[in-house]
């Protein structure tokens, strides 16, 4: 019930009550009207008006229940019952609503990420038109094709480019900061259709020239607290990359761009992009897919209408370009998560937690269910009394079920107040890493509707089946028996117990298998050859581009840097590279495999590849299966050399040897000089993936990372670097500092994200399966004391009453347990979305999870079995 | 009112009610009126249980209601007949003549001998 519907129920009831108030009135008042017109005093008529109208407050009472307001004083009344009863049971109210809390609470939680990653729209005009363009080759496209297709297809969508792209920006004196913005076409907030909060945005006027649009737009949070909120700053230049920038506006509160996960603080025109990403123009390159697209689609055009209008589109560029590469196909997806490049895991994953935390509450609800059906049990004696005295079934069955209600509307509103702590500790949260990762997890009207809705689904199904069954009871058998319900009743119940306890053991058997995957998982991804050894190494990055250092100085900061920090305490060796594996900060290339080099038609292979100074395998802990590492002397003089890992060498050379074999890129024939172990390099749940290592002295790349082995604890080493890069460039921003561990900690985030809660699931299901099972068994216990008692005093040994009390439960949980892992087996897929490396078919899973279903009926039949099969149980007969 | 007046029957002040309302809408009180005038002031009610009465038939949707005018000029809630209530009027009354006419014959049998 929510609380609008008692407001409007409230409002009703008091214009109910005016009403019938004037209208009572006016019928006094029209009788002392005739009373006088037949002679009486106004005094007097007034009297006998009331005289013969009778007792107004009863009659108004009579009319309240007649017009069907009795309803509410009833509810009324069954609330008030309900909360004593509650009162008089503490310990089950609490237990009641606890686990009620964590099943409602870990649903919502889990459903507000949902809704802020998926279902929210974006803070922008129209959301519904709005769309993100992918291709079957990735989510990215070159900026001339994003021009062509803008040109071509604008009578069906209108389609902005942009580039997420840090920044060096100096926000007063001394303070440069490294942020993250984007680079959008003039076009992008228009066809969002945001409101500046100061100000004005850019417009297609200023995205024309090449370099000459210095403008940019600030986010609100950055004008906040960058800029101390001063609206001044509207107008006035501030240093990117350290070339003045005019800020033309302020976006609105709330608006971060287009995608849901990342808080970007700046956007400035996408002509300024030789500016904002120096040393790497790439407006003009059709072979460098850099632009993310988003679009809003005319009125009445449908996305599969855009899409083939777009297919065909390409094609036609394709055939302009002679291009000899495989025709793309385009796809239209929801704008916010890149397409379905983040799309696709983020929905599996979370669809899949939700499904895990929904099993959480099903346990929970036929653990509640149970519970209630026992006590509706013990209740036999009242309910037949208030049968037998005229009270109707359906009546009883709203009080029982107003008893349920209110546990599920403290248990929601409990469950509710969880999530939202969970929700802000989630929103709050910052992955440290050197990219703003940032979720709104906020809990609004969606999410409470959810939680409402969850609740209410929940009372009615651990309500209502006790509720109907209590209501069958029998009044002449029930009185008749002593209080304990009738026979024909019993075994009703029995058998809906069973089954209640079968299914809390099967989403026990789900929830603990699917716990087990991911802590095994975990396990691997900790042990798992990452083809680097992150212990003891720490690093720093530095964008020297964006500081305006050219090749030439760049490539000498580089080696100062190297210099300084050798001759820092406890360094065992030194090296930068460009990025290194498992960073958010990958690059791929291709190759034309070496066998398929004259067919042109050939698919190419794709390499990720790294640009790494000398020592950057030694230092990286990487090992070296043949052939040498860089040296110094592999310059801009030398001919081209390369180092590969195993999977490029079987891919793209065809062979497991390649040291001083030649591949050919782009116009020259590179000599591969070494060979490294296979690694991790984008996630650690990949497979092996082609890795190619330029010599950075060969191929300059102004994006730094300093790399350090060391002796030292690893936060000294980082203060150490930190103060060594300042010494040499107090101006130049480093960002990302920390040690390699650190960052796989991020790697490692949506395993250690999935493997807590699944703990905490597993957990919670095990502990109210305990004592749901616990109370059916100890129930059943007591309930065949007599017959118990006359089995022992016949000859019955120890063995054969605990074959009847717990016969029968062994069954159900055992028939649960086989159950739960047919489901587990079926369900594989599923949890493989959420678990890394494992599956469920490995036998020490199995045998952990039955391990523990074993436990479980131990930990829940020990006590009442130990009653049973005591020397003291010896009931009366 | 009349001291000779008979009190009602159970479930006769509902079709007295719809009877009154039949012929023409009416506020509470002139449902009253109308009443007594219809049975001459045979019957006697006490006036505030005519609302009880009103606001069920109401509720079964045998009559609805709307604010309007007396001719007092006070504002007043007349209530009119629903096609429903008009059909319950009808099997009602029908049904109460059976039960008058069986109950006139019944008491109108002389003692025989026996």
């Amino acid at each position: 019930m929510s609380w609008w519907r008692r407001l409007i129920g409230r409002w009703r009831r008091s214009r109910f009550e005016r009403e019938m108030a004037a209208e009572l009135q006016f019928h006094l008042d029209e009788r002392v009207s005739d009373l006088v017109r037949q002679g009486l005093s106004p005094h007097e008529a007034r009297r006998r008006a009331s005289l013969e109208f009778g007792g107004f407050e009863g009659y108004k009472e009579n009319c309240r229940e007649a017009a069907g307001w009795m309803f509410l004083s009833d509810l009324r009344a069954d609330v008030t019952y309900g909360l004593r009863r509650l009162r008089q049971s503490p310990g089950f109210a609490a237990a009641a609503i606890l686990s009620l809390a964590l099943g409602v609470g870990a649903n919502t939680l889990v459903f507000s990420v949902v809704n802020s990653l998926l279902l929210r729209p974006l803070p922008v005009a129209q959301p519904q038109e709005l769309f993100f363009l992918q291709s079957d080759r990735g989510p990215s496209h070159s900026f001339p094709l994003y021009r062509d297709l803008r040109d071509r297809t604008g009578s069906v969508a209108s389609l902005a480019g942009y580039r997420i792209s840090p920044m060096n920006l100096v926000a007063g004196p001394d303070r440069a900061l490294r942020v993250w913005g984007y680079l959008a076409t003039g076009n992008y907030f228009t066809l969002l259709g945001v409101t500046p909060a100061h100000g004005r945005f850019f417009g297609p006027d200023e995205d024309r020239v090449p370099g000459g649009h210095p403008v940019a737009v600030l986010s609100y949070e950055c004008f906040r607290t960058r800029f101390l909120g001063d609206p001044d700053i509207v107008g006035h230049p501030i240093a990117i990359n350290g070339q003045p920038y005019t800020v033309l506006g302020i976006a609105p509160p709330g608006f971060h761009g287009t995608e849901r996960f990342y808080h970007a603080e700046i956007w400035v025109p996408m002509m300024m992009q030789a500016q904002i990403e120096p040393g790497n123009p790439w407006l003009e390159h059709r072979n460098t897919a850099n632009t993310f697209v988003v679009g809003r689609a005319r009125t009445g055009i449908s996305f599969e209408q855009i899409a083939s209008a777009i297919d065909i589109v390409a094609a036609d560029v394709d055939r302009e370009q002679a291009s000899t590469e495989r025709t793309r196909r385009y796809r239209l997806a929801s704008p916010g998560l890149i397409g379905d490049a983040l799309g696709a895991p983020v929905r599996a994953f979370t669809f899949g937690v939700q499904a895990l935390a929904g099993f959480v509450l099903l346990v929970a609800c036929l653990n509640l269910a149970g519970v209630l059906s026992s006590r509706g049990a013990d209740r036999a004696r009242e309910l037949a009394i208030r049968l037998s005295i005229g009270a109707r079934r359906s009546r009883i069955i709203r009080q029982l079920l107003t008893e349920s209600l209110l546990l599920s509307v403290f248990g929601g509103i409990a469950g509710v107040a969880l999530a939202f702590a969970g929700a802000r500790l989630v929103s709050a949260w910052r992955a440290p890493v050197g990219f703003p990762i940032a979720l709104d997890v906020t809990i609004d009207l969606t999410v409470l509707l959810f939680g409402v809705i969850v609740s209410t689904i929940a009372a009615v199904m651990f309500g209502v089946a006790p509720a109907r069954q209590a209501a069958r009871t029998d009044p002449n058998t029930v009185l008749k028996s002593g209080g304990v319900a009738g026979s024909a009743f019993r075994r009703r119940r029995w058998s809906f117990q069973d089954a209640l306890v079968a299914m809390q053991v099967t989403l026990c058997c789900a929830l603990v298998a699917a716990c087990f995957l991911s802590l095994e998982g975990l396990r691997r991804a900790l042990t798992m050859p990452l083809g680097f050894n992150p212990r003891g190494v720490t690093m720093a990055g530095a964008d020297l581009g964006l500081s305006g250092y050219d090749q030439a100085r760049g490539q000498d900061f580089q080696r100062r840097a190297l210099d300084a920090l050798r001759h820092l305490p406890g360094v065992e060796s030194v090296a930068y590279a460009n990025s290194v594996p498992l960073s958010i900060d990958q690059s791929r290339t291709r190759f034309r495999p070496v066998d398929q080099q004259t067919d042109s038609r050939a698919e190419p292979v794709s390499a990720i590849y790294y640009q790494v100074s000398p020592a950057y395998f030694v230092t990286m802990g990487t090992r070296l299966l043949g052939g040498r590492e860089f040296d110094w002397h592999d310059d801009a003089g030398a001919p081209r050399v390369a180092i590969v890992n195993g999977a490029f060498a079987r891919a793209v050379m065809g062979t497991s040897d390649p040291v001083g074999r030649r591949v050919q890129y782009g116009r020259d024939r590179v000599e591969i000089v070494g060979l490294v172990e296979d690694g991790k390099y984008e996630v650690l749940g990949e497979s092996a993936r082609p890795v190619v290592f330029w010599s950075a002295a060969q191929s300059y790349n102004s994006t730094t990372t300093l790399l350090v082995r060391s002796t030292l604890p690893e936060d000294q080493v980082v203060r150490d670097m930190q103060r060594a890069v300042s010494a040499l460039d107090p101006a130049l921003p480093v960002y990302g500092a920390g040690s390699l561990t650190e960052m796989l900690r991020f790697a490692l985030l949506p395993s250690r994200a999935a493997a807590a809660a699944l703990v905490v699931f597993g957990v919670l299901a095990l502990t109210l399966a305990a004592v749901g099972i616990h109370g059916v068994v100890a129930y059943a216990v007591a309930r065949r004391r007599r017959e118990i008692g006359i089995r022992i005093a016949i000859g019955a040994g120890p063995a054969a009453v605990l074959r009847l009390v717990l016969g029968r439960m062994g069954w159900l949980i055992g028939l649960g347990a086989a159950v739960g892992l047919a489901l587990v087996f079926v369900g594989a897929n599923l949890l493989q979305s959420i678990v890394l490396e494992a599956s469920p078919r490995d036998p020490k899973v199995i045998a952990a999870v039955v391990l523990t279903i074993v436990c479980l009926a131990i930990a829940a039949c020990w006590s009442p079995a130990r009653r049973v099969a005591g020397r003291d149980f010896f009931p009366q007969i | 009112m009349d001291r000779s007046s008979a009190d009602l029957l159970p479930g006769t002040l509902d079709l007295l009610i719809l009877k009154a309302v039949s012929l023409g809408s009416l506020h509470g009180y002139g449902v009253l009126l109308r009443i007594q005038q219809i049975t001459q002031g045979a019957l006697s009610i006490e006036q505030g249980a005519l609302y009880p009465a009103l606001y069920r038939l109401e509720r079964q949707r045998l009559l609805t209601s709307e604010w309007g005018t007396s001719s007092n000029n006070r504002r007043a809630k007349f209530y009119r007949l629903t096609t429903a209530g008009r059909a319950r009027l009808r099997s009602e009354a029908a049904g109460w003549n059976r039960l008058v006419e069986a109950m006139a014959a019944a008491l109108a049998t002389r003692a025989r001998e026996t």
